[in-house]
């Protein structure tokens, strides 16, 4: 009981403090942006590899979505099962409002940094 | 397809990794990209890929991994509380089941701590392993083959030049006198003083405190104490360097080192060590005396076997060819002296020495005792458990699985088990110092709290908790709730098993105490069998350099005081192993060499010890020969060998091995027992010699012991007033040699005592269960007019037929043992079959007792009580 109780506190809190999103967290939302409706672990990591030469393991994938499934970031259904999935379903992910508003606020951050510097990349 | 499946054991692990509501997708995803791998590169990437990705995933164990809410702690609690209601509901069964057990872990802990006692003798010399003892196998004309633990001086020095595989040699040599000191105008007598080589600390163990290692022995004047004796003599004073002198003679002996008292486990006693140096030129070359022991250290990986092949050789090499008829050398491991030593005579410094054969007795007898009480434990949690159908009638139909009773009641009995422990480690708190008193070794509980002991016991403890429980365990998961819960479901009464189980205990109850009432009666007779001279009354004295100068007027000064009975003297005590001298006597012309048992002893030794003499005459002081030392006695046994052809034993010429005096045989006594009596009478004999007493025996008057101690005390303080008077009594001397075997009888008595209680306790309980059991067939017996008697008798009848079954089995058992036990006796009883009578009677009538107690009081009670119950 306490454990459950010590889960919904941690959750409570980071709602109240804003929550942030971590980098790798940031890609695989992005990823799965990207990816439509075939988004799932596979995909996302076939994704991340392609796309920003990113390499991780699919278990940390799974983290990741799961993670931010459970803090509402993503939401997630049932796709089609494949024989070389052993039959078995995909998850297929999807952005929430809430998820989406997260991952503009996060370039919003940045960029408001990047406008104030436009100078710098002209220097490096 | 299913051949390119991913690895089933990593599959199953996952399974167990992922929480069940994602397993599904990871699953799927892990397979999904374990083909893609086998597609773009192949099938061994894929497998190793797949294992990794499975490892990895440790890191998802927690995720969305529900609380497991079935808590089975919640179960066990419930178990607990039961087991504790159940323990106080029945407070005498409970009392019964954990104090038997109790009991018989509390026996085989001090049991065993006993026997590790003994196992670690000389255990704390670090080269222990490399260290042997030399010993002799002696073969002399008169007495046959012996091993004896003496050598002679040169031995240990020239195996040490001759042999490279001899890295170190060191003797040993006490004093066979206390040597009297003096510091501070105060006298003081060390009581063992030993003569060692220089290398003697090296090889052994034995910490100084103070001084240097290497360099306590450079001057042979030298001298190291122990704590305690140094402590005597100097008090607080540091004694380093203070100088004591010798009271009996010219020697000066320089303080250099201190040593920690000798601990008690080390088979070599001593209080204070000096070199053997001085003692060198005289008898560096003199091969043929044996009385010193010899201890080698031989270098890493020598073959002892290969090593002892060469020491005839030796033998000859530094004597000449005859001594191999009489020597052969062995070497004896220093880890096995003190147990392995029962058939080495003249074994003189072998403190509390034991044998091997008695630890394993000991052995056995714990494992039996402990045994015993296992199985009483078990037959009580059986015919208890029987009484709680309906508990786990409730059990079963609330949904409890099989295997849930079955944990509940193994738990139960492994908590019983636990308690015991504790208990059984109270009772051994409250009995080790009388034990150790009554066995004269200095027990110490402290070794079970190390870790690994304390995890042993632990572990046995549990595993005894375990084996006892499974039993009812079993039997109890598998009733059937509907007859459980009726309060029919029990068959306890007829259980085959625990009527085995009860024959069994009581057999190994009645082998051990039949065992215990022969030994001790063997030992009994050996103590009180006449010794073949009177052994009363009479006063050691030791004599000295100094008191042997006043011979005459001590031994006529003692002669003339009132209570003095009379007044005799000897070279050895009686009541020892004597030691052995070379002899030689012409039988016809051939002159004979041997060697046999030799005192010398004042001549109205004969007399004053009343002893026979059975042919020719005793020694007298009207014959010159006699006072010269010319004149033998032989005993019996030597007289046979002597006579052996025919000869006359009286008159033959006899003498002292390589000595050319002329002396002959002028009489032989009959044959007295100067050794322990499990030990044959060996040839001995005996002269008056001119060479000094080592004690002088004084007989004292009946009821006047008081009287007649004062009267020598005076005699001798006041011609020695230097020497503290210090005097024993023969006959505790005598007795002290049996100290050993009477403990042993002791503590075996107790364990035998223990072994039928614990033994009747587990009946008790048993019968009580099993007459509740026949409760109402008891009423309804007695509804329809059976008499008390007779109920009695229908409840005992089976226990008697148990009882019996086990002497059958036990008593032939016994004997054999017991038979070839008191085989190794010279002096043995008859078993006899009234000890088995007796016992067997006696056990009977125990069991008969404690069963009957109980249907007694079925007996009495009034049907109705029993009957209404329905």
């Amino acid at each position: 009981m306490y454990k459950v109780y010590k889960c919904y506190e941690y959750c409570f809190l980071s709602i109240m403090k804003g929550m942030h999103l971590g980098e790798f967290e940031e890609l695989v939302m992005l990823a799965v942006a990207s990816l439509g409706d075939n988004a799932y672990a596979v995909t996302i990591q076939i994704e991340l590899e392609e796309k920003v030469n990113r390499k991780a393991n699919v278990s940390a994938i799974h983290t990741a979505l799961y993670r931010m499934e459970d803090k509402g970031l993503l939401e997630s259904y049932r796709g089609g099962a494949v024989a070389k999935r052993g039959g078995k379903n995909k998850r297929i992910f999807k952005l929430t409002n809430y998820g989406l508003n997260m991952l503009r606020e996060s370039k919003n951050t940045r960029e408001t940094f990047w406008n104030l510097l436009p100078q710098l990349s002209a220097n490096t | 397809m299913s051949t390119f499946n991913p690895p089933k054991y990593a599959r199953k692990l996952l399974e167990w990794l992922i929480t069940k509501e994602l397993f599904d997708d990871v699953d799927g995803d892990l397979t999904e990209i374990y083909h893609d791998n086998i597609e773009k590169v192949n099938l061994k990437y894929a497998r190793r890929k797949y294992l990794v990705t499975v490892l990895l995933s440790i890191r998802n164990v927690h995720l969305r991994r529900k609380l497991n809410y079935y808590n089975p702690l919640v179960m066990y609690k419930n178990y607990f509380k039961i087991a504790v209601r159940n323990l106080l509901k029945h407070k005498g069964y409970s009392f019964i089941n954990i104090f038997g057990l109790a009991v018989g872990m509390a026996s085989c802990l001090l049991i065993l701590l006993f026997v590790n006692n003994e196992l670690s003798f000389d255990g704390f010399h670090e080269k222990k392993a490399s260290i042997y003892r030399l010993d002799e196998v002696q073969t002399f004309g008169a007495v046959s083959a012996q091993k004896v633990a003496l050598t002679m001086f040169p031995m240990g020095p020239a195996m040490h030049e001759d042999f490279p595989e001899v890295v170190n040699f060191s003797r040993y040599w006490p004093f066979s006198n206390r040597p009297l000191v003096e510091f501070d105008d105060k006298q003081h007598y060390i009581e063992t003083l030993a003569r060692v080589d220089t290398s003697f600390l090296n090889m052994f163990d034995f910490p100084l405190i103070d001084g240097v290692k290497g360099e306590v022995f450079n001057d042979p004047n030298n001298i190291i104490l122990s704590q305690t004796t140094a402590k005597r003599i100097f008090g607080d004073r540091n004694p380093l360097g203070e100088v004591l002198e010798s009271a009996d003679s010219d020697n000066q002996y320089k303080v250099v080192g201190i040593f920690e008292d000798v601990p008690d486990y080390s088979h070599l006693q001593f209080d204070a060590l000096m070199s053997i140096q001085l003692w060198d030129t005289e008898r560096r070359q003199q091969w043929g005396s044996n009385y010193l022991n010899t201890y080698v250290q031989l270098a890493n990986g020598v073959d002892v076997a290969a090593l002892e092949s060469k020491f005839d050789d030796f033998l000859v090499r530094h004597t000449n060819e005859r001594i191999l008829e009489f020597y052969e050398l062995f070497l004896q491991p220093l880890t096995d002296v003190h147990l392995g030593s029962m058939d080495i005579t003249h074994d003189y410094n072998n403190h509390k020495k034991f044998a091997r054969s008695s630890v394993n007795v000991f052995l056995m007898l714990a494992f039996f005792v402990l045994l015993i009480a296992s199985i009483n434990f078990m037959n009580l949690s059986t015919a208890r458990a029987a009484t709680r159908s309906r508990e786990v009638g409730v059990r079963k139909s609330i949904g409890a699985f099989k295997s849930q009773i079955t944990r509940q009641f193994i738990m139960e009995s492994v908590l019983l088990s636990l308690m015991a422990l504790i208990i059984g480690f109270g009772m051994c708190l409250a009995s080790i110092d009388a034990l150790s008193q009554i066995i004269d070794r200095p027990l110490d509980l402290g070794i079970y709290l190390e870790p690994s002991n304390l995890a042993t016991i632990l572990l046995v403890t549990l595993a005894i908790g375990f084996l006892s429980g499974i039993y009812p365990a079993l039997v109890m998961s598998r009733f059937n709730p509907v007859l459980a819960l009726k309060g029919n479901g029990v068959s306890g009464g007829k259980s085959i098993f625990r009527n085995v189980l009860v024959v069994f205990q009581y057999a190994i109850a009645i082998t051990i105490i039949i065992g215990t009432s022969v030994a001790t009666r063997q030992l009994n007779h050996m103590q009180t069998l006449d010794l073949g001279f009177d052994k009363d009354l009479v006063v050691v004295l030791d004599m000295f350099g100094d008191t042997n100068d006043k011979y005459d007027l001590l031994k006529g000064e003692l002669e003339k005081q009132s209570y003095v009975m009379g007044v005799t003297s000897t070279s050895q005590r009686l009541g020892n192993n004597l030691h052995q001298t070379g002899m030689e006597y012409r039988a016809d012309t051939a002159l004979i060499r041997g060697s046999s048992s030799f005192v010398s002893v004042e001549h109205n030794f004969f007399e004053f010890y009343d002893m026979e003499i059975i042919d020719g005459r005793a020694l007298s002081d009207e014959f010159a020969d006699d006072m010269r030392g010319r004149s033998f006695i032989v005993n019996e046994t030597l007289a046979k060998e002597l006579g052996a052809g025919g000869h006359d034993v009286v008159g033959m010429p006899f003498h002292f091995g390589g000595a050319d005096t002329l002396g002959r045989i002028v009489g032989v006594a009959k044959d007295f027992n100067y050794n322990k009596l499990n030990l044959r009478v060996e040839p001995l004999f005996m002269s008056r010699q001119p060479w000094g007493w080592s004690e002088v025996n004084v007989r004292l008057q009946a009821n006047q012991t008081e009287s007649g101690l004062d009267q020598i005390e005076a005699v001798w303080t006041n011609l020695f007033p230097n020497r503290p008077f210090q005097f024993s009594f023969l006959d505790a001397h005598i007795d002290q040699m049996y100290k050993s075997e009477q403990q042993l009888t002791k503590v075996i008595s107790i364990l035998s005592v223990l072994a039928i209680v614990i033994a009747s306790l587990g009946l008790f309980g048993l019968a009580s269960f099993i007459v509740r059991q026949r409760l109402k067939e008891m009423g309804i017996r007695k509804v329809l007019g059976a008499s008390v008697s007779q109920i009695v008798m229908i409840l005992s009848r089976k226990f008697t037929f148990l009882v019996i079954l086990a002497f059958l089995i036990a008593a032939p058992v016994t004997y054999f043992i017991m038979q070839g036990w008191l085989d190794g006796y010279t002096y043995k009883i008859d078993i006899g079959i009234l000890v088995f009578v007796i016992v067997g009677f006696g056990s009977w009538v125990i069991a008969l007792l404690t069963v009957s107690a109980q249907s007694l009081r079925v007996a009495k009670t009034n049907p109705v009580e029993t009957l209404r119950i329905e």
